[in-house]
C-alpha cells in the first residue's frame, strides 16, 4: 500500500515536473513569436503595396538566405507553441491517461508533419 | 484514503468546454482565459490553412495571382482583420499569462490586462484602417 502511494507520489511529481517544463517552452516560444509574427506581418503585409506580395516579391523575398532561416524559426516556433497549446486543450477535457498519451502522440505527429511540410514546401518555394 | 488525482480531476469541471461558454458569475480572468483558447483554437487552425495557401505558390503565377484576387475581395479583407484580432488578444494576453506565471506583476495582473487591452485596440484599429487602405 506504502509502495503504491509513494509510487504514485513519484509518478505525480514527475508529470507536475513535466507540465512546469512544457510551460515554460509555451510561454518562451509565445514571447519569442510575439517577434517574429511582428517582423511577419510587417514584412510581408504592411510594407508591401497591396498587403501581399506577388510571385516575383514572394521568390526574391525567400530568396534571401536570412530571410528563408528566419521564416524556419518562426515556423518550428509557432508549431511547437499551437501543439503545446492544443494539447493543453485536450488535458483539460479530463480523458483517461490512456486517451491523453494517445492525444500527445498524434499532437508530435501533427506537429512533425505541419513542420516536414512546412520545411519542404518554404525550399521548393525557393528553388522556383 | 483519496489519492490525489481523483482529488484533482474533482475540483475540475465535468465538461470544461461547456464550462469555457457559460458567461454566468464570470470575471475578467475567465473571459481572458476563455478568449484566449478561443482565439488559439482559431490560430491553430489557420496555421494549417496558412501552409495549405502558400502551396498554390508551386502551381505557378498564376495559381497565386487567382488567390491574390480572392484575398483581396472585401470578404476576406474582413477575415483579416478579424484575424488580426485573434492575434493581438491572443499575444497580448499570452505576454500577461506568461509574465504572471513566471511571477512578474502578479498584482497588477488586472491592471497589465486592462492596459495590454488598450494597446491591442489600438493597434487593431491601426491595422485594420492598414488592411482596407493599403
Amino acid at each position: 500500500m506504502q509502495n503504491t502511494i509513494t509510487g504514485q507520489a513519484a509518478r505525480e511529481r514527475q508529470e507536475r515536473s513535466r507540465a512546469g517544463g512544457l510551460w515554460l517552452i509555451q510561454a518562451v516560444s509565445g514571447l519569442l513569436l510575439v517577434a517574429l509574427l511582428g517582423l511577419h506581418m510587417v514584412a510581408h503585409h504592411f510594407v508591401v503595396e497591396g498587403g501581399l506580395r506577388d510571385f516575383q516579391q514572394v521568390l526574391d523575398y525567400v530568396s534571401n538566405p536570412v530571410i528563408f532561416f528566419l521564416e524556419v524559426v518562426f515556423l518550428v516556433v509557432v508549431t511547437a507553441h499551437a501543439m503545446l497549446g492544443l494539447r493543453a486543450i485536450v488535458r483539460d477535457l479530463n480523458l483517461s491517461p490512456a486517451a491523453a498519451r494517445a492525444a500527445d502522440w498524434i499532437l508530435a505527429l501533427v506537429g512533425a508533419a505541419a513542420l516536414i511540410y512546412g520545411v519542404w514546401l518554404a525550399a521548393a518555394i525557393q528553388q522556383l | 484514503m483519496q489519492n490525489a488525482s481523483a482529488t484533482r480531476n474533482d475540483v475540475r469541471p465535468r465538461r470544461p468546454l461547456r464550462a469555457w461558454f457559460d458567461v454566468r458569475r464570470r470575471h475578467m480572468g475567465s473571459w481572458a482565459f476563455a478568449i484566449n483558447r478561443l482565439t488559439g483554437l482559431g490560430l491553430a487552425a489557420y496555421l494549417f490553412l496558412h501552409l495549405a495557401v502558400l502551396s498554390t505558390l508551386l502551381q505557378g503565377e498564376a495559381g497565386w495571382d487567382r488567390f491574390l484576387q480572392l484575398a483581396r475581395s472585401p470578404f476576406f479583407l474582413l477575415l483579416d482583420v478579424v484575424l488580426i484580432f485573434g492575434i493581438l488578444f491572443h499575444g497580448l494576453n499570452g505576454i500577461r499569462v506568461a509574465l504572471v506565471g513566471m511571477g512578474v506583476g502578479a498584482r497588477q495582473h488586472r491592471a497589465l490586462f486592462w492596459v495590454l487591452m488598450a494597446i491591442g485596440f489600438v493597434l487593431l484599429a491601426y491595422s485594420a484602417w492598414k488592411v482596407f487602405t493599403i
